[in-house]
């Protein structure tokens, strides 16, 4: 890090003896863009996408996937059907914290497990932290006014590995969504999901 | 007329050989056998104490401190403080074991290394599964594909959920053991909090070279399953039988068999029950869609207890058999492919398919499964965490303990085996404290552990039938008994043994064995309907046709018109001279299953002592109908059909016979004798 900024200064006084207001206005006026600039997560044609304004006025949900987790992936079904439950009263996103995951792997992924819902790609994890999320799955609910309402696992389905309840009794994501859309905060603000590590993935 | 005295002669003496052919219940696997045995009792839960000495697992001395992380040292005092009394040493000699053993890990200070310390234990515990196209949902064979999934390896190794292995550390020891040490699980710790550094390219070990496809090679015959079996997205456990029919036209001896169960990622554990009258197939809805069901039983006709535990689960070898004890393989055998499954979250096809590996060299040795059981003594009151049963059986004979493989469903917590040999000692056979259904499994001793005779076999299982129970199926508790469905529970433990001949009698110690266990059963549980039958059928095997009809009548008493046992005790009847109630049970046996190919004769047979010849024709017909290459059936048919006078007929029958076996005696007799009289009537 130290080694790349001392490269970044050297390009700006190099710079400076052509064009020094430009450069500097340019310069400054993209740190600015930066520091303003909402966590953004990428669609799957490498456009930047906002999930959090895209659909401004309805709670958002993100869920955290990847192709390879077993446990995310045994949740599919759960995940498309709350998003079908809810379609038209809030948003849910994919997304996908790995950044070795293509765009084409993601498809395919969204296509074998039948996910009608859009995905993001989440390569810098601006979006997990952004949602708080530590394994794949875990979902991060915002409510209408984009505060984070409820960050964790889905429901209480997975104890730990490889001890799953026959069905789970405990639905959280369902509950927060429940409550965010009466205009009330959940009653539980997050629950320690079990998956994968995202931080695996730094 | 002499000729006709001589052709009833024969006819009957044919019949009393045929009619007292064997026939067994075989529950679960491919012959299992069920018995028990009037041997000294011990108490199991004496015994159960004692068995958790487990001290002989300790190894040399340590080479030094070992550095654990304090949430490894947690975990450490956790189990030693749940542990009985004996496995604290265990836990601290295995970490000394394991410092002897790996003299490459690194040095106190040195930092560990995926290269150096972590991929030699990657390779070997965890790439067979975690390579493309095997059951581990990710691979693990680079360094970047293990980083991938650090914390994950981390915190899976730590609870032992991974890799895969059930039994604690034991004396006797088991094939292909998948067990990390507790010093192997400190050191990917350790390599996880110092940030999981690659190392330097020069100690890092070659990567694992796996055969591609069938593990053995091309098999020499592959069977598929008819139809592929579509596994929902998602949903509870699925347990899916398929037929697989073997198209052989003899007999044949097969040393290996790989089963190839479907999608790996699926498939939690398959098991092969061998179906030699093709019995399954009555169970499918049409031919070739396969069945539901978590346990499934096989009738077998003969006793023929040629039993091979013929078992896959994630990561499995493909196990060859020792020469002489090659499993045989008759035409019109099916296998029966039992498989559980679990959904992925996607909708899947399972197409399994098992490869064949035949070999030239017949069994000389023929290992029995002997299973005990309590599934009698399962009546789980709704929230109790520690429900007990237990079971103990006493060996008639000396015999080699190959295999075990104990079986439980959701609610079991411990499952426990120990042998008490004659002079006291104490062998641990197998010690789960933690049950898992989903990781059920077959294990084989690394070497064949002799048993003497007398050594009694005892069985201890736990059962939690609580809400802490994660795995129980019911929320709030429901009481749960014993029984078949993966709703009930199940108290099953199934030894593979190999049977020492008897150095005091030419008895088959196969019957020995068995007629012991079934008489532990039946001791232990009058209800229990399979091991009056089995005992009957052994009784009779050896002669005791008295004692054999009291057991067969215990089991009508329990079903009373159950075509199986009405056939046996029909045919017992018949062979000590009571055709009457010979025929009232055959009878019987017909009514229940019209197309009981081994009723039908017997009742030909009783009939035909009884002089009735058009009724014994009859039951031939339809006998020779239902099995159409019986030369027996055809011969007796021939005969009743001699006696009515139809002889042109009875010669095509005859001759029928002679065609199916050449040198059939009585069909050959008959024959000459049929010729002579027609003749006779020639002008």
């Amino acid at each position: 890090m130290y080694r790349d900024r001392q490269r970044v200064s050297a390009i700006l006084v190099l710079m400076l003896n052509f064009a020094l207001i430009i450069v500097m206005v340019g310069w400054i006026g993209a740190a600015g863009v930066r520091a303003n600039q909402p966590p953004t997560g990428v669609d799957l044609a490498g456009k930047p996408v906002d999930p959090l304004r895209a659909d401004a006025g309805k709670p958002v949900v993100l869920i955290f996937v990847r192709t390879d987790c077993p446990i995310s992936n045994r949740y599919a079904p759960t995940i498309q059907r709350l998003s079908t439950e809810y379609a038209g009263r809030a948003a849910f996103w994919l997304v996908y914290p790995d950044k070795s995951e293509s765009s084409a792997a993601i498809e395919q992924h969204l296509h074998a497990y039948g996910y009608k819902l859009p995905a993001l790609h989440d390569p810098q994890h601006a979006l997990v932290k952004l949602g708080q999320a530590q394994v794949t799955p875990e979902v991060a609910v915002f409510d209408a006014g984009g505060q984070l309402a409820y960050h964790g696992r889905i429901d209480n389905w997975y104890l730990t590995f490889g001890h799953a309840r026959p069905e789970p009794t405990i639905h959280e994501l369902d509950d927060a969504l429940q409550a965010v859309l009466k205009g009330s905060k959940p009653q539980v603000a997050t629950a320690s999901g079990v998956g994968c590590y995202i931080s695996d993935l730094e | 007329m002499s000729g006709s005295r001589e052709l009833t002669k024969s006819l009957a003496g044919f019949i009393l050989t045929v009619a007292v052919a064997l026939s067994f219940l075989v529950g679960g696997l491919s012959a299992g056998m069920i018995a028990r045995e009037q041997g000294p009792k011990i108490q199991c839960c004496e015994q159960i104490s004692v068995c958790n000495d487990r001290t002989k697992h300790a190894k040399p001395a340590p080479n030094g401190a070992i550095d654990l992380s304090p949430a490894l040292q947690r975990w450490v005092q956790s189990e030693i403080e749940t542990s009985p009394v004996g496995t604290a040493e265990v836990a601290t000699q295995s970490l000394k074991a394991v410092r002897d053993d790996n003299s490459q890990i690194a040095a106190v200070g040195q930092k560990v290394t995926f290269n150096r310390d972590i991929a030699p234990i990657v390779f070997h515990y965890c790439a067979s599964c975690h390579r493309p196209g095997e059951a581990g949902p990710f691979p693990l064979l680079t360094y970047d594909e293990v980083k991938k999934h650090g914390r994950q390896i981390e915190a899976v190794t730590q609870t032992r959920f991974m890799p895969p292995w059930l039994p604690e550390p034991q004396t006797l020891k088991f094939a292909d053991e998948r067990r990390l040490s507790v010093e192997q699980i400190a050191l990917i710790q350790k390599w996880v909090d110092q940030g999981m550094l690659q190392g330097g390219a020069a100690d890092l070990p070659p990567q694992p070279q796996f055969v591609k496809g069938w593990q053995l090679g091309k098999p020499d015959l592959i069977v598929k399953a008819a139809k592929p079996f579509q596994l929902p997205a998602s949903g509870i456990d699925t347990y899916w039988n398929f037929i697989l029919p073997i198209p052989i036209n003899e007999s044949r001896w097969v040393k290996a068999v790989e089963i190839r169960p479907g999608d790996k990622r699926l498939v939690h554990h398959a098991n092969i029950l061998v179906d030699r009258l093709q019995l399954s197939r009555k169970i499918e809805t049409e031919p070739g869609a396969g069945f539901g069901g978590m346990e499934i039983r096989i009738e077998s006709e003969l006793f023929d207890p040629d039993s091979h535990f013929l078992f896959w689960k994630p990561g499995t070898v493909p196990y060859v058999e020792p020469d002489g004890m090659a499993l045989r393989l008759d035409k019109g055998t099916d296998l029966v492919l039992n498989t559980h499954l679990q959904p992925s979250g996607k909708a899947e096809l399972i197409e399994p398919s098992v490869g064949i590996y035949f070999t030239d060299k017949p069994a000389t040795e023929h290992p029995m499964l002997l299973q005990l059981e309590c599934d009698s003594q399962l009546d789980i009151p709704p929230g109790d965490s520690n429900f007990v049963v237990h079971d103990e059986f006493t060996l008639p004979l000396d015999a080699d303990l190959l295999a075990i493989y104990p079986h439980a469903h959701y609610l079991g917590k411990e499952l426990e085996a120990i042998a008490t040999l004659p002079d006291g000692t104490r062998e641990t056979l197998i010690d789960i404290k933690h049950w898992d259904l989903n990781w059920q499994a077959v294990y084989r001793y690394e070497q064949p552990v002799p048993l003497p005779k007398g050594t009694t076999i005892s069985m201890r299982y736990v059962y939690d039938n609580s809400d802490r129970n994660v795995a129980n199926p019911n929320h709030p508790p429901k009481r749960v008994k014993g029984g078949n469905r993966s709703s009930d529970e199940m108290a099953h433990l199934w030894l593979q043994v190999l049977p020492k001949n008897l150095p005091d009698s030419n008895r088959d110690p196969r019957m020995v064995l068995q007629e012991a266990l079934a008489r532990h059963h039946v001791e232990r549980d009058p209800s229990d309907f399979e091991s009056h039958y089995n005992l009957g059928a052994m009784l009779q095997a050896a002669g005791d046709v008295e004692g054999a009809e009291a057991q067969y009548q215990a089991a009508l008493q329990l079903r009373p018109g159950d075509a199986v046992v009405n056939n046996a005790l029909g045919a017992a009847l018949l062979a000590s001279g009571d055709s009457e109630e010979a025929v009232a049970h055959l009878s019987a046996s017909l009514k229940a299953r019209p197309d009981y190919f081994d009723a039908h004769y017997n009742l030909g047979s009783a009939m035909a002592s009884q002089g009735n010849f058009s009724g014994a024709a009859e039951q031939f017909r339809d006998a020779v109908r239902l099995n159409p290459q019986d030369a027996d059936a055809e011969a007796n048919l021939g005969s009743a059909l001699a006696q009515m006078g139809e002889l042109k007929e009875a010669k095509s029958h005859f001759e029928r016979a002679l065609q199916l076996k050449p040198g059939h005696a009585l069909a050959q007799e008959n024959l000459q004798l049929v010729e002579h009289m027609l003749a006779g009537r020639q002008p």
